[in-house]
This record gives structure tokens, C-alpha cells and sequence, in this order.
């Protein structure tokens, strides 16, 4: 069984008349076991690969190649299926059509599915809506799947769907699965790709070469196949005057949970966390309590993870008024630190995002502050990217210059990594 | 907690010596109310309340005694200390108006002073509730006999203060004491160290009967005023305490005849460090008072929210009894004649007189230079 942890982050001092609450909670899982084997329940792995027109020869070689890599990675025993995407989405292996949809991974299965992936080919559009359906649906076809993954390989826009119907398929998919996407070459779009990894829990990135696709694959699979907890939730309890202003992860990487809660008991909001393995996760927790008198001390919040229903660790947040503004005054650094990090990850997207609008002095302000911000966290691979996309005149001040001509790569580099944070401690 | 008029306060048995003692043993854990006192809901296994988030102290961070009436009591850990090292002992009856009040204040700096504290003030009022000091009738040799009940009182104390921190502990545990035993005629303190008993008669000025073992009243008593004496960064280092390195258990006592009505307050320095002046301290006991009908407990408990609101910065300590002239007193002036009361005439014998002498000056501090502030 998984070993859960939990460290909070915080000043509980508030000032008179204070009423809002910040602190980072650290949750660490340990022995979390191999995906599958735990005895927590069976688990699946899809692989859904372009095979639009527009991957082309290399592009296809190369997915090919890692989707074999993948497909050696998974453990035996471990549901799997393998999906070719175009305009629309076909279940390439199991050769089934109706029925169960995956099959356990062992021998036969693993050298039958790759010559099925000999004879994927490069042909029609992209509609990745379908796709997440399709492997919705492979996925619902055995019951007794508890951890779900998928890994998403495109290459360019989704030119054959609307966005209202992407957008609806990755509503039908949250909570069903998991999904980390990954983009090839320079024809996709970093916000379309990474609204599918936000909403179905999983991470976006872009892969610079063919030649890198059957690591970045094998390294996916790997990570999946180390999460023995294939399902958690982050709970949060707050008093029943309290509000909750926000609940973010904020590191590996950020993302805001806050509208993702669900009452999972009285005055208890559940997050979904998807599955863990041996890692840390950070998460800044903003309440917001009536200010009460000098000296009163509560709790604003029990931060837990559940798996199922059982609490595997519990994190206390807690306020305590004083007069005493030496107390009152000081900001955590943990809490300082995530704030900034967040705030670096959207001035990233807002400078780029005005950037490709055409708004060069929006742009130019918004990546400076990134830059003065990295700068500030010591976030150094955010400042080497950044480097990329502009000419830094002053870190402190923020103050840059936006390049002439920018690697298409590089800025999308800088988009895709923007959310992923440093840690203030080792 | 509140037994109720008349019922008497039980006190727990004091560990012999002879147990082997840990130099710091877990800190005194007393079981959480299930109820959380302030919505009413569940209390939770972390000590919060599960509907509103209050933090639900446990009796030993705040415990209130009201065993009769007229005397009531809070001891409450504050704000800024992570341990309760005051502890409170009161033991009363209406019917007679009889009542034994033990305030100990433990220091800080030396170990498991949050027990000692405790195991003090149970020995120390169990000691004096079963023994009553008569004499031989006469005033002399009542007030012999009232000097040597809280001489053994006051060894009581120490012993359980020494017992509580073993032979292995670099800093044994060390604590201050006040105490009050009052009978319908008469009321008698004692203290040792820092903690005060104050007379705060309705009309007339309040007094502090207490005499501090302290940097500040050595201070005073050689000419410093107050205010000076108390601003020093030395003012809370004790010159007695009791404990394993204790010096001197010689205590400031005296008595006083009971013929004017008014509150008797006990209490340790995290109140009166934020109003030590008597009449400041009267100002501030007035303005709790109003609007509690009297009640002892709900002055003490304003009196305690009162100090938390000033920072809290200690653990806090409030005990008081309404004393009221028993039926017959002979009214005299000033309000109260310090004194041993005789059966029938009022022996004129000054509170001063039975005022032990401080101790010297020499060898006023411990090398572990003890302070409970």
C-alpha cells in the first residue's frame, strides 16, 4: 500500500480584521508499487497516434517507432489498445469490432500489435475529438479497469472538427481517463493540445525531432506504469462560514482545480488528482474566513487525499489572530514562491498569446514581467527559454525586447513548459 | 470545571517521589470536549471542531473552576505560548463561605514546569483545605499557627514541584506560587515569587496584598517607581521560586480581617503584566464585571479575554472570590483592618507585621537565572 504524506506551508498569523488564508501543502507518495500489481484493480493503456496526411513520411516512421517502444513498455497483464486518428478514429489494435475493445498485454498480443503499427499510413485529416471518444469507449468496454491512461500524439490542428465539438468530447471524457498529449513539428496549436491534457489530468508537450519520439514514448509509459495509485482525490474541508478562493497545483506543474470540486462530504470539496506514483505534488489552498478576535485560533482547512473513501493523509491549515504585526506580517516562502510561479506561467501565456495577436506592446510587457519573475523565483529554465523569444535589457527590472525571427519551436517551447514550475526547496 | 455550588473539588493524587520521573515527559494531556463549545458541533480527533474550526482546548490549556458561588476561576494557555505552565487550584464551599485559591505559574525555562505547575496547586490545595489554623484562640498564637500551615503548605507545593522532573533533568522543573485560603472571617495569602493577590474593595482603593520575589519590586522597594521598575528586561527574574533549586521558601503572607465587601483577584503575571498598578487592575476587573451578575467565573473568563486581547503573550491566570463582611462585622477604617481576627475584639496587628522579609540580595538570581515571563 502507497505510503501518503503531507506538509503545510503556511503563516497562520492573521492581522485584526484579516480574513484570507494562503498555504502550500505538500502531498509525497511513497511505495506506490507498479500500476496494475497492487491489488488496487486492473488498469489500461491507450495509444492513439496521428495518422493524418499531414505527419508525412518521417513523422510517420518515427510514431511508428515509438508507439512499438510504448507498446514494449507496457507491463504484461496491463489492458491496452492502440488507436490510428485521422478525420476519424480507428481501433488499429485489437482487430475487433464490437466487444471488448483492449486486450491484456503478454507475448502474442505485444508482437501482433506492432505489426499492426507497421501498417499505419499517413493519410486524411485530424478530428482528436473522436479519438478521445473512441478511446472513452475502449475504456468503458472493461468493467474492471480502475486506472486509465492515454498517451496522444498529433501533429497539426484540428482541422476536421469544430471546437464546440471538441470541446464537448473532452467534457464526455473528464474523469474517465487520463491523457498526456504530445505535439510534433510546428503545426499545432499549444492551446487546443494542452485544453485536452488540463481537462483529462495529464501533461502537453512539444517533441523538437522525430528522432526524440520513441523516448518521449518510453518515458510516458514508464511513468504510467509507475503509478501503483491508480485514482485520488484531494479533499478539502473548510468551516461552515469559510469559502474556498482557490485550490491550484502548483507544482509539478501548475494547474487550477478550483472550479473542479465536487462535495464529497458535508462542508467537503473533492479535486480529481488522477494516479499517483512515488512523487510530490504541491498545491496552493486560498480560504477565505470571517476575521475573528485577537487570539482566536481555528482551522481553515483539513487538506487530505482520499483514495476511494479512505483519508491516506492530512494537512491542517490554520488561522490565529494577533496584534502582534512581526507575526502577521511575514509571508511564507512557500507561499510567496508558488505565487509567483503562477503569476510567471500566465504572464508567459498573455505574452504570447498577444504576441501571436499581433500586439507587440502587450507582449513586450507581459514577457518582461515573465522574465522579472523568473528571475526573481530562480526559475532558470523559464529565463533560458524565455531567452529564446526575447533580448533581456534587465532581468530585475523586466525589462526586454522581443526577437525578430523566432523559431516557431522555440516559442512554443516556452508556451508548452510555461506552467511547469521550480520547488523552493531540494 | 463547574461542579456547582457546594460540591467539592476533588483533588488527584500527586505521584510519590519514588516513581521514576522522565526528565521530559509528555506534556499534561486532559481529553478534549466532544463538543465544541463554541457552534456546538462534533470536535474532531485534531482537536477541531468539525463543523466551525474552532480549535477546542483541552482542559489542561483551559480550565475553568467554579466550585461555589461566589469564587470562580480561568487558567488559559494565551496566545503566544505553545504550553499551559500556569495551573489553577480552587476549592470551595457556600455554606460557609470557605474557599482555598492556588495559583502557580511554572518557569518556562526549566523542565516539565506545565506539571509541576499542576502538581502544585492540587498538593497545595488539598494540603490547606484539610487544615484549618486555630491556635490556641489567641491572636499570637492563631497567627503562629496560620504562618506555620502555609510554611507546610508552601513545602507541599515544593515537593511536588521537585517531583515532577527526575534526578537526570539539567534544569529541574521551578514554579512561582500565590495563595488564598478565606474563611468567613478572614483571609489569608501567601506567594512565592511573582504571582499576585490583589483586595479590590467596592469603595476605597484597591490594594496588592502580594508581595513579589522580583528584580522589579527589589527595584521599587529601593525607590524605582513602578512603571520603571517594571519596564527593566530584568523585571520578571524571579528571587524565589519553588523547586529543586530553590534557595529560600520563606513566603511574603499575610492575613486580613474580613469587614468591608469587594473581590479578592489571584492571579499570575500574564494578566497583570498588562495592569500591574492596583488601581489600573481595578479599572480593568470593574469593566469585566459589568454586566456578569456577580458571577466570579464570567469576571474571571472577561478578565482572561481581556489579556488576550492585549497579546496574550503569557498564559493567563484569574481567580476571584466576592467577599462580603459576615453579618455582625464590625465596619472599620480603612475598609478592611489588616490583621488577625480574634473571636471578639479586633487585634490591630498590621498585615506589614506578619509580612515575611525578603530574602537578601545576595544570591537573588540561580545560575539557570530562572524567569517565567
Amino acid at each position: 500500500m502507497a505510503l501518503f504524506t503531507s506538509t503545510v506551508y503556511q503563516n497562520e498569523f492573521l492581522a485584526r480584521g484579516s480574513t484570507d488564508v494562503n498555504a502550500i501543502v505538500t502531498i509525497t507518495c511513497a511505495e506506490a508499487g507498479v500500476a496494475g500489481q497492487t491489488g488496487a484493480g486492473d488498469v489500461g493503456e491507450i495509444i492513439m497516434v496521428d495518422t493524418s496526411a499531414s505527419m508525412g513520411r518521417i513523422n510517420m516512421d518515427a510514431a511508428k517507432r515509438a508507439a512499438m517502444v510504448a507498446v514494449d513498455t507496457i507491463v504484461d497483464g496491463t489492458w491496452f489498445s492502440i488507436v490510428a486518428g485521422s478525420h476519424q478514429a480507428y481501433l488499429a489494435y485489437p482487430r475487433v469490432s464490437h466487444g471488448a475493445g483492449m486486450v491484456q498485454m503478454n507475448s502474442e498480443h505485444r508482437t501482433k500489435a506492432k505489426q499492426a503499427i507497421t501498417l499505419f499510413r499517413a493519410d486524411g485529416g485530424t478530428a482528436m475529438g473522436s479519438w478521445l471518444l473512441l478511446a472513452r469507449k475502449l475504456f468503458a468496454s472493461i468493467p474492471s479497469l480502475v486506472g486509465k491512461h492515454a498517451i496522444l500524439l498529433t501533429d497539426g490542428e484540428n482541422h476536421n472538427e469544430a471546437p464546440e465539438q471538441l470541446d464537448a468530447s473532452i467534457r464526455a471524457c473528464i474523469g474517465q481517463f487520463q491523457v498526456d498529449c504530445r505535439g510534433i513539428g510546428v503545426d499545432w496549436q499549444v492551446g487546443e493540445i494542452r485544453k485536452i491534457a488540463q481537462a483529462l489530468l495529464g501533461t502537453v508537450d512539444v517533441i523538437p525531432g522525430p528522432a526524440e519520439l520513441p523516448q518521449v514514448f518510453h518515458d510516458l509509459i514508464a511513468r504510467s506504469m509507475g503509478r501503483g495509485v491508480p485514482d485520488a482525490q484531494l479533499r478539502v474541508w473548510t468551516p461552515q462560514d469559510a469559502q474556498i478562493l482557490f485550490v491550484r497545483q502548483v507544482s509539478p506543474e501548475v494547474e487550477d482545480l478550483s472550479r473542479r470540486g465536487t462535495l464529497a462530504a458535508p462542508l467537503t470539496q473533492a479535486y480529481p488528482t488522477g494516479a499517483w506514483g512515488d512523487e510530490s505534488r504541491d498545491y496552493h489552498i486560498g480560504i477565505r474566513l470571517p476575521a475573528k478576535a485577537i487570539g482566536t485560533e481555528q482551522l481553515a482547512a483539513r487538506v487530505q487525499l482520499a483514495v476511494n473513501t479512505d483519508i491516506l493523509t492530512q494537512g491542517l491549515i490554520k488561522a490565529r489572530w494577533s496584534a502582534d504585526p512581526v507575526l502577521t506580517a511575514r509571508i511564507s516562502p512557500e507561499v510567496a514562491h508558488y505565487t509567483g510561479q503562477t503569476e510567471l506561467a500566465s504572464a508567459i501565456q498573455e505574452g504570447l498569446a498577444a504576441k501571436a495577436m499581433g500586439d507587440e506592446p502587450t507582449s513586450t510587457v507581459k514577457l518582461g514581467r515573465a522574465v522579472q519573475l523568473a528571475a526573481e523565483t530562480g526559475n532558470t529554465e523559464a529565463t533560458d527559454r524565455l531567452r529564446k523569444v526575447v533580448d533581456i535589457v534587465d532581468a530585475v527590472t523586466g525589462t526586454v525586447r522581443l526577437k525578430k525571427n523566432i523559431d516557431k519551436a522555440d516559442e512554443m517551447a516556452l508556451d508548452t513548459a510555461s506552467t511547469r514550475t521550480t520547488r523552493i526547496r531540494g | 470545571m463547574n461542579d456547582g455550588p457546594g460540591v467539592l473539588w476533588q483533588p488527584d493524587e500527586v505521584p510519590p517521589e519514588t516513581e521514576p520521573v522522565l526528565s521530559r515527559p509528555p506534556t499534561v494531556v486532559s481529553a478534549l470536549p466532544s463538543v465544541c463549545p463554541a457552534c456546538g458541533g462534533e470536535v474532531g480527533i485534531d482537536g477541531y471542531c468539525t463543523q466551525c474550526g474552532t480549535k477546542v482546548k483541552s482542559q489542561r490549556d483551559h480550565d475553568e473552576q467554579a466550585p461555589a458561588s461566589w469564587v470562580g476561576g480561568v487558567c488559559d494557555i494565551g496566545v503566544v505560548h505553545a504550553r499551559n505552565e500556569d495551573a489553577l487550584a480552587i476549592a470551595a464551599t457556600d455554606q460557609p463561605r470557605r474557599a482555598v485559591i492556588v495559583v502557580c505559574d511554572g518557569v518556562t525555562t526549566s523542565d516539565c514546569s506545565d506539571v509541576a505547575s499542576l502538581a502544585a496547586v492540587r498538593a497545595t490545595t488539598a494540603f490547606l483545605w484539610q487544615s484549618e489554623p486555630q491556635g490556641m484562640g489567641t491572636p499570637e498564637s492563631k497567627a503562629a499557627a496560620m504562618r506555620s500551615t502555609v510554611t507546610t503548605a508552601i513545602a507541599t507545593a515544593n515537593e511536588a514541584v521537585v517531583g515532577a522532573t527526575g534526578p537526570e533533568s539539567v534544569t529541574g522543573a521551578a514554579a512561582t506560587l500565590a495563595l488564598a485560603v478565606v474563611t468567613p472571617e478572614s483571609i489569608v495569602h501567601a506567594n512565592i515569587g511573582d504571582s499576585r493577590v490583589y483586595w479590590l474593595p467596592d469603595e476605597g482603593e484597591a490594594v496588592q496584598w502580594s508581595t513579589d520575589h522580583s528584580m522589579a519590586q527589589m527595584e521599587m522597594d529601593a525607590g524605582i517607581s513602578r512603571a520603571e521598575a517594571e519596564a527593566s528586561p530584568y523585571a520578571h527574574t524571579i528571587t524565589k521560586w519553588l523547586g529543586r533549586d530553590a534557595t529560600d521558601l520563606e513566603p511574603a503572607l499575610g492575613e486580613h480581617r474580613i469587614d468591608a465587601a469587594g473581590w479578592l483577584l489571584v492571579c499570575s503575571d500574564g494578566l497583570w503584566n498588562y495592569a500591574s498598578d492596583p488601581a489600573d487592575l481595578a479599572e480593568v476587573f470593574t469593566e469585566a464585571a459589568e454586566g456578569k451578575n456577580g458571577s466570579p467565573l464570567a469576571i474571571a473568563t472577561a478578565l482572561v479575554d481581556w489579556a488576550t486581547d492585549q497579546g496574550g503573550h503569557d498564559n493567563i491566570t484569574a481567580a476571584c472570590a466576592r467577599i462580603e463582611p459576615p453579618e455582625g462585622a464590625v465596619p472599620a477604617s480603612p475598609a478592611v483592618v489588616a490583621g488577625a481576627a480574634a473571636d471578639d475584639e479586633p487585634t490591630p496587628l498590621d498585615a506589614e507585621d506578619v509580612t515575611m522579609p525578603m530574602m537578601p540580595p545576595a544570591g537573588v538570581t540561580s545560575p539557570l537565572d530562572p524567569t517565567d515571563g
